[in-house]
Order: C-alpha cells, then structure tokens, then sequence
C-alpha cells in the first residue's frame, strides 16, 4: 500500500496539467503520528504534498459535496461506495470526477493503538505488514492486521467499485468474514439490558457532532438535531436527548451507509457510533439483499417501493 | 421496519411500537387496531425507558 | 512562600476530609481517558494522568446548565414567569487541574466578570471554587504552554500548586483561600531542607526547569498585534487552512478557553426551563439570523473565525497574549488534523505583499 503513492502522484500531476480536473483531493501528511490531514492540490507542482499510507481512514467522498469544480478523488473501497451514493443523491455528478482507485489493505485504528501503550506515542512507522510504534524508552512492532479499524478488519469490498484509473491491480477480498457478531450479541439480549448497553455506550457523549460531520451521508443544510423551530430534540446533556440524536442519525443512514467508519473514527471520546448504523446494514442485507454504494444503476431500497414488499410489520 | 427493529434494537419493547395504514373510510379497522395496541402496551405496562424526566 | 510537605498516604487521608465539607471535583478515569467528576465520598481523584480528555471548564461552566424554570400552567399565579432555580454554589474545590487548564479560567474571566456585564451564573461558581493544582513532571508533545504566556508549573489561576517530588509531595501555597484548606485537610507540616540541604523551592524550582525543557513544541506569536487584522481576515491561505475542516465543534467543546454558549427553552408538559448549552462558532447556526441570513454562511468563514479570535481579535482586545493556553487538546482531538500551531505559525508570519500564490 505504501507503494501507491508513487503512482497517485503520477496520476494526479498528469490530470492537473492536462487539465481534466481543476483539483484533486488527497490527504497530506499530518503533525500527530497516526494522523493525515485531508488536502487539496490545484497545481500540478504541489502533488508532492500527497501522501498514502495507513492513516487514510477519513471518507474523501465527504469532500465532494455539492462541489461544482471537476475534481480528482481518491478513492478507497468504502470511499468509492459513498461516491456512488452522492451520485444517486445528486450531490455530485458523476463527469465531475476523475476516481483515482485505491485497492485497500485496511487503516489502523489510532484509539486501539495509543491505548495499548502505558506512555505517549511520539512517532509511528509502518511497513508493508507491520506498524512500528515509538515513544519514549520504547519501540514496538505490531502487526498491522492486528490493530486494523474495526470496520477495517471485517471489510468485504476493499476495492474501489467505481474508478477511472486504479493506482494498483485489486488486491483480494477478505472471504468468510462474519461481519454481524456485534449486533447479534445485542440483539438476543432483553429489552431492558439493550436500553442499558446504549446508555452505556453514549454516557462519554459531548453532542459535538463530529460523528455526524466526518460522514458524508449528512449532508443537510439544516440537521434535525440543531433545528429550533421546531425543537425536535432538546439541545442539552439528557440522556434521552442524546440517544435521539444517535437512533434518529443512524436512521437517516439506512441503507446508505458503507460503514467506511469515518463516524467512530471522528468521535473525540471513542465512542463506538457505528454499533447502531450495523443493525441497519445487517436489516437492510437480510430484508432486501442490499448493500450500499455498489452500482449507479440500482436505486437504494428505502426510495423505492415494490409491490410485492411483504409489510408485515404494518398492521 | 427498519425502524421499529431499531427502536427495538436500542431496548425499546417490540409491542410497544405498532405501525399501521388506515384509510379514513374504515372507521371499524381504526377502531380495532387501537384496542389491540392498548391492549398489547397495557399488558407491558408503564414504559420506564426512553422517558425525559419533567425538568 | 509556603511550601507543606506531604507524604504520599498523608495525601489520601486529607483529600478526604476535605470531601464533605467541601464538593470535590477532580480527574477520574472512565475507559481510556481520564474527565473531571464530581467525586463521590470516599473517592479519590486519578492523579496518574498526562492531561484530561475534555477541559475542566465544565466544573465552572457546565455544558449544559439550567437558568430559569417557568410553569405554563393558567391556574398558577407565577406562571409564565421565568424563575431563577437553586443552585449549589457551596465551597467546592478542583483537585488535580493541570496549571494551564488553571490558567485558562483567568482568560474566560475576561468575558464572564467585567465591569459592565457580570455573568452570575459563571462568576458564583468560580468564586466557590478553590483550584489546586497539579503540576505537569511529564508534559506531552503536543503541548505548547511554555510558548502561550503559561507553563508546566504556572501558578496564574492556582490556589494551591501540587508537585510530585518522588516519594511525596510538595505543596505550594499561592493564595489564601488555598491556605485555608490546609487546615481542614490537615496538611500543616511545613516542608524544611531535606536531607541534603536542598529547601522545597529549590526542589520545585528544579523539577520545573527539568518539565518546562521537555516541552517540545511551540508557536510564534511575536507578529501577531502588528498584522492587520483586515490583511489576515482577507488573506488568502484560509481556503486552504479551512479545507479539512468538518465544522465539528470538537475543537471548541475540548478547549478550556472557548466560551460561547446558546440559550434554549425546553418545555414538558406545562412546565419548562431555560438552558444554556456550550456552542461553537464552528457551527453554522451560530451565526444564522432569524431572517435566513447566514453571515459566516461557510465553513471558511467558520474556521477563520476560530482562529481569528483566538489569535487576532483576542490579541488585540486585551493586549496580553492569545486566547489560548496551549493545552494541546484542540490538536489531539481534531478527527482532521487540523493544527493551531501550524494556523499561528502562518498568522503570524503572514506578508500580504510577498504571498503571491500560483494560481
Ligand atoms: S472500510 Fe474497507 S475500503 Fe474502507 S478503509 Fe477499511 S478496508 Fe479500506
Ligand atoms: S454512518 Fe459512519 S460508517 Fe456509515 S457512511 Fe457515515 S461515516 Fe461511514
Ligand atoms: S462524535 Fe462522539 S462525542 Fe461527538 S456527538 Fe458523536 S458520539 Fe458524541
Ligand atoms: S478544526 Fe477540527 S475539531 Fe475543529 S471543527 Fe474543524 S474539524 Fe472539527
Ligand atoms: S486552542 Fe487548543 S491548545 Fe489552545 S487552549 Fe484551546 S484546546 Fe488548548
């Protein structure tokens, strides 16, 4: 993976100076180990300031938009998925974009890592199967696979599914991967012990939102949880409150969402997000067989209606 | 029922939440459903999660 | 100066007697990083901590915090009245707050306590409050202190200053609402030259020329009165300063120093409260008028407003350093990376004549 970038500078100056694209959005290298920041470059001379490696773990696609410049992306599997998703919702066009694809082997969870030291991580280093972590006094190998993103570790679409020019050949796809033990665990235990499990879970939450902004599927001018008039949900620290905003975003998620893990990835206090957006996934692959962001030509299933849809939850 | 799995998901009693159509001209369905609803929620008796204690 | 001397068991045993007749706030731990709590009896506060995950500043300002109530209810005589609610402004100390994060409540005192508005709210809890202080032996990377008017050991802000001297503990005595807790926690043996004849300030002295070089990081802040404020706001290194930015507000809700809050009535029923909850000029309602009209209607806008205040418009205001303590959080915790060291450096550095792009 760390070979890509070679290549994404190569493509990325050729279509900057043919001018196919007025930008290209990539990531630059960051002032904090396990840290890049996402970047635009506008002329050819500056692609040097690309960088790839396994800190790439924010969803470019949220950089897209409602842009109105053509623009060159670079995309991972989970990446490539939300931008088939902007399609269909309009918030780009597709000859807009030049997809610049990144077979992926996963990012590295930065939370997972800093806890497993006692001391503060000075520098991290990786090569192509292994993270090296430094701090002071110590140097320690770890494997990559071992510290993946947890959404990273049970991926089944690695590669990009929409591209016009790959930086690599695909590399293969992780097989027999269960992806749902989490929400199986939840959902088999009884209704009060799920409603403690989600306070839980929240209790750290600061209603910063950050979940909600690294993803690209929030996109609305206004969301539901800021609106005042009306107020549909009170704006302070009730727990209540707070699990509104987390079901309700979630919800508006369904059937949309990739779990590229940028949400969870965001979140300052470590907060599991993507525990309620799974149920969703998992709902929305056993009911409907869908995955999200795989193809333009397929309407997601929560905008549209068959009539043969059994509804037998409605009474 | 995306969104009734989740609400029941998160803790919240399946027969807690029911979903239905009815058409203003079947006054006698609108009538029934509510019965049943009552029924099923009374049976679970007061909810005591997802309540926002009167400030 | 005072200085006490107390051994490490002798520490427990006062931080208990103080809890009681005192409301004691200080670090626990709760998964992976440490917060401020209110500490239950018997508790004792977590002092193995580089820096705590989101600021103290809600033990003076809460995040969300009820002003008035109000009854909506015709029968009653008061209703529809905003009514000011109780609330316990009994002596409560902080334990455990790291000297910049002490510092800090001094620069949100220049908003909340001035001559013409006072913020009752912010002012009767602070004055409840005695802070004492831990000094930072072990600073982190990313914190930049030294170079924001503050230090490992600074004591602006501190009623008492804690240092951990190795087998026991030293501590400073700043003021004397610090001083009057000695009593009550029944730490009173005044610390003497030890053994080797070093006295407890040369001690102190030594452990914080040892913290404060171990300080790595910095910013420039020397240009940053003399720059024209309308040259930076127009400057055009913003669009790619500002580009990463998710508006997320993560930055302002962890830093000790950002102030701003939103006021929201909430009605049940027939009763209701007003509410003052943390906001962020990183939000885009911040600023949205009632008319629809947004003036900082981008992100942009929103992220050189951050910094511009923090930097610039602060600066100039009262003329005695940025709005920043240099505590690092903003850094660590931005899920983008974006650095206000890296945004201080180019502020501040900023020639408008020489900066001439490609386009
Ligand atoms: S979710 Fe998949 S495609 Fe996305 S970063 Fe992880 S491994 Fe790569
Ligand atoms: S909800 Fe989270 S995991 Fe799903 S698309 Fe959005 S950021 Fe990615
Ligand atoms: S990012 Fe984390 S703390 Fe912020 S709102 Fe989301 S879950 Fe809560
Ligand atoms: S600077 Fe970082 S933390 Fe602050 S609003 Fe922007 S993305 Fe969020
Ligand atoms: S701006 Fe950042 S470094 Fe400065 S006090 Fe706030 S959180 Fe700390």
């Amino acid at each position: 993976m760390l070979g890509y970038i070679d290549k994404i500078k190569e493509i990325s100056e050729r279509v900057l100076k043919e001018g196919t694209v007025e930008m290209v959005i990539g990531f630059q290298k960051g002032t904090l180990p396990m840290m890049n920041e996402p970047c635009f470059v506008k002329c050819s001379g500056d692609v040097q300031r690309l960088v790839w490696d396994s800190n790439c773990g924010i969803n470019l696609a949220n950089y897209l938009t409602d842009r109105k410049e053509k623009i060159a992306v670079i995309a991972k599997g989970c990446d490539s998925r939300n931008i088939v998703t902007h399609i269909i919702e309009n918030k780009i066009k597709r000859d807009q974009l030049f997809i610049i694809g990144v077979p992926c082997n996963g990012m590295i969870d930065k939370s997972k890592i800093a806890s497993m030291f006692e001391k503060e991580i000075i520098e991290v280093v990786e090569d192509q199967n292994n993270i090296i972590v430094k701090g002071e006094g110590f140097e320690e190998t770890l494997k990559k696979g071992d510290v993946l993103q947890e959404n990273c570790a049970i991926c089944i679409h690695r590669n990009p599914v929409i591209y016009d020019e790959l930086v690599s050949d695909m590399v293969e796809e992780q097989r027999d991967v269960d992806r749902y033990e989490d929400v199986r665990r939840i959902e088999e235990m009884e209704p009060d012990k799920k409603y403690g499990f989600f306070d839980d879970l929240l209790s750290a939450c600061i209603r910063c939102y950050a979940c909600r902004d690294a993803c690209p599927l929030c996109y609305c001018p206004t969301c539901f949880v800021d609106e005042s008039r009306p107020q549909w949900v009170g704006k302070g620290q009730d727990p209540v409150d707070i699990r509104t905003f987390h079901f309700l975003r979630a919800y508006h998620c369904a059937g949309r969402c990739t779990d590229c893990g940028a949400c969870e990835r965001a979140c300052p206090m470590e907060i599991k997000v993507r525990t309620f957006t799974k149920k969703l996934e998992k709902d929305c692959l056993e009911a409907y067989g869908w995955e999200a962001g795989m193809s333009l030509d397929e309407r997601p299933p929560l905008d549209t209606f068959r009539p043969d849809d059994p509804e037998d939850f409605i009474k | 029922m995306l969104f009734k799995n989740l609400m029941e998901h998160m803790g919240i009693e399946p027969d807690r939440v029911h979903f239905s159509w009815i058409s203003s001209a079947e006054s006698t369905k609108f009538v029934d459903v509510v019965n049943e609803v009552t029924a099923a929620v009374k049976a679970l008796g007061p909810n005591k999660n997802f309540i926002i204690k009167a400030a | 100066m005072k200085v006490i001397k107390i051994e490490k068991e002798k520490w427990d045993k006062g931080v208990e007697k103080l809890n009681g007749p005192l409301r004691l706030f200080g670090p626990v731990k709760d998964g992976q990083f440490h917060n401020f709590k209110e500490l239950d009896k018997n508790q004792q506060p977590d002092l193995n901590f580089l820096n705590t995950r989101l600021s103290p500043k809600s033990t003076v300002f809460p995040q969300s915090e009820v002003m008035f109530e109000y009854s909506l209810d015709e029968s009653r005589e008061d209703h529809h009245i905003m009514k000011e609610i109780d609330q316990d402004y009994s002596p409560r100390a902080v334990i455990g707050i790291r000297p910049c994060d002490a510092k800090s409540f001094l620069l949100v005192k220049r908003n909340f306590d001035t001559d013409e508005y006072k913020d009752p709210y912010w002012i009767r809890a602070f004055e409840a409050t005695t802070f004492i202080g831990l000094a930072c032996n072990n600073p982190c990377s990313t914190c930049f202190c030294t170079s924001a008017d503050c230090g490992p050991f600074h004591e602006e802000g501190l009623d008492l200053l804690l240092v951990d001297a190795g087998d026991y503990y030293l501590l400073k005595v700043i003021t004397s609402k610090g001083e009057n807790l000695l009593k009550v926690a029944d730490w009173e043996t005044e610390a003497d030259a030890d053994t080797s004849g070093e006295t407890s300030g040369n001690i102190i002295d030594t452990l914080k020329k040892e913290a404060e070089a171990k300080i790595t990081s910095s910013v420039v802040t020397d240009r940053l009165k003399e720059q024209i404020s309308l040259e930076l706001y127009q400057a055009p290194f913003w669009e790619d300063a500002a580009f990463s930015c998710i508006n997320c507000g993560t930055c302002t809700y962890v830093c000790p120093t950002c102030w701003c809050f939103d006021i929201q009535d909430e009605t049940h029923g027939i009763s209701g409260v007003r509410i003052r909850n943390w906001d962020s000029c990183m939000s885009p309602l911040f600023t949205l008028h009632g008319s629809g009209h947004n003036p900082r209607g981008t992100k942009l806008h929103r992220v050189r407003q951050r910094f511009m205040h923090k930097l610039k418009y602060y600066v100039d205001k009262y003329d005695d350093g940025i709005q920043c303590v240099g505590c690092g959080r903003c850094i660590r915790l931005c899920p983008v990376n974006i650095d206000i060291r890296k945004i201080c450096e180019i502020m501040n550095n900023y020639e408008p004549a020489a900066c001439a792009c490609p386009a």
